[in-house]
């Protein structure tokens, strides 16, 4: 799945190792997937409770700051506010959302189309999907449905947190997201890898953290 | 430990001391959650520069970053050494918000600390690939000590060959067992404490001073 800068927007093919060592556009280190990509997802996904839950100043600046009102919260609180969220995302692709839009980001992706042997070694020893949690099936099942009431809506974005996060854990099962605020871990990856997811956001976001950027922030 | 055994380890830490460079040792504090790492980084820096590191609490994962003190002079026998101690988040295999619910946490407030105490856990472990010289391992000796996180740390520990003292933490209590603790990881010194007490402190420092110069 393709990545986006989220200070900048710059955007990295799939399996793009030029992310590992900061974005060379702005220098920054998070990054998000690009939700648009993944074909099944793209109607409910894509748009979605990333863009909107958020207090989305999407700009440059907002995603530095860290501990930025919780996307964890997204899948909980959708039942209140998912039924204008998910009407407008699907169209307003691009403009004022920035950066977020998937719309945007598919393009870019094709324009970067020349991918590079991916971050194979953070691959190589991911599980199969079948190891993975469960993408509960019940969520997507009930999205198909297409139940007219809020909740529909509700389910059909939760399937596409539940899918986003399967996907999540596809690539880093260092860190397996059982359910918002749930966790396993498996150590002697945490221990064994370069790189560290060291943020995650139950809508797909992750942050990942450069090795030689560890020692900057700690307070002596 | 055999006399040879040790005599060797005692050798080898005098040469080690001998060669060292001039930096100070970092020694991190490890251990699963609500052992009493912080309890026990606030005692050391308290007693030799009169700060504390971090908050304690008896909610689990308090500590989601780790911290740092440098330059932590401790004098044994005349003489002194320089350690800077890293105070590292509890690790754990499972992080669940639900654990933080019975601690009149609001479930928003409790997923988020679950998130940071998951990245927590990624960072002590990765201190522990590259940033420690030494080993605290803190365990409460009120509980059993034979879990997979203790034994998967250990393992990393010895395989990294770092010079580790397992401190058996919380003696002050009546369960304390602190037999059960040495019984389990035999091959290291096992330290009997009261980070929250301050008892058997000497001893702690003896050791620290020993293992870490």
């Amino acid at each position: 799945m393709p990545h986006q800068c989220t200070n900048c927007g710059h955007v990295f093919p799939d399996g793009s190792k030029e992310m590992l060592s900061g974005c060379p556009d702005c220098g920054g280190n998070k990054f998000q997937f690009k939700q648009g990509s993944v074909d099944d997802v793209e109607a409910d996904t894509s748009d979605q409770p990333a863009g909107d839950s958020d207090p989305q100043p999407t700009g440059g600046s907002e995603p530095t700051s860290g501990p930025e009102p919780d996307a964890s919260t997204t899948p909980d609180t959708t039942a209140s506010t998912d039924s204008p969220a998910s009407d407008p995302t699907p169209s307003p692709e691009a403009p004022t959302d920035s950066e977020r839009s998937d719309a945007e980001l598919m393009e870019s992706d094709t324009a970067d189309a020349e991918e590079s042997p991916a971050q194979s070694s953070a691959r190589s020893d991911v599980v199969s999907s079948d190891e993975l949690p469960d993408s509960p099936p019940d969520a997507a099942s009930t999205a198909d449905a297409d139940e007219p009431t809020t909740e529909s809506e509700e389910t059909a974005e939760s399937s596409g947190l539940n899918q986003l996060r399967s996907e999540l854990n596809d690539q880093f099962e260092s860190i397996r997201i059982v359910s918002p605020g749930e966790y396993e871990l498996n150590l002697m990856e945490l221990y064994d890898r370069n790189e560290y997811i060291i943020s995650l956001r139950e809508d797909g976001r992750y942050i990942i953290e450069v090795p030689d950027s560890w020692d900057t922030d700690m307070p002596s | 430990m055999g006399l040879l055994t040790n005599l060797k380890d005692s050798v080898s830490r005098v040469t080690d001391r001998l060669f060292a460079s001039e930096d100070p040792k970092r020694i991190g504090i490890y251990g699963p959650p609500n052992a009493g790492k912080t309890t026990l980084a606030n005692r050391i820096a308290r007693d030799w520069t009169g700060d504390a590191i971090g908050p304690e609490s008896h909610v689990p994962h308090e500590t989601r970053r780790a911290r740092r003190k440098e330059g932590v002079d401790i004098e044994r026998n005349g003489q002194s050494v320089t350690i800077d101690i890293v105070d590292t988040p509890g690790v754990a295999t499972k992080v669940d918000y639900k654990e933080f619910l019975d601690h009149d946490i609001e479930k928003d407030d409790a997923i988020r600390r679950s998130r940071e105490a998951t990245e927590g856990v990624a960072e002590a472990m990765h201190w522990l690939r590259e940033d420690v010289d030494g080993v605290i391992y803190v365990l409460d000796s009120t509980t059993d000590p034979f879990t997979q996180v203790n034994t998967m740390l250990i393992g990393i520990i010895e395989s990294r060959d770092l010079p580790v003292l397992i401190f058996a933490n919380k003696i002050d209590l009546d369960q304390a067992d602190i037999d059960r603790v040495a019984d389990a990881f035999p091959e290291h010194e096992t330290v009997p404490l009261s980070a929250l007490e301050g008892d058997n402190m000497d001893e702690v420092y003896d050791k620290i001073a020993e293992y870490f110069a």
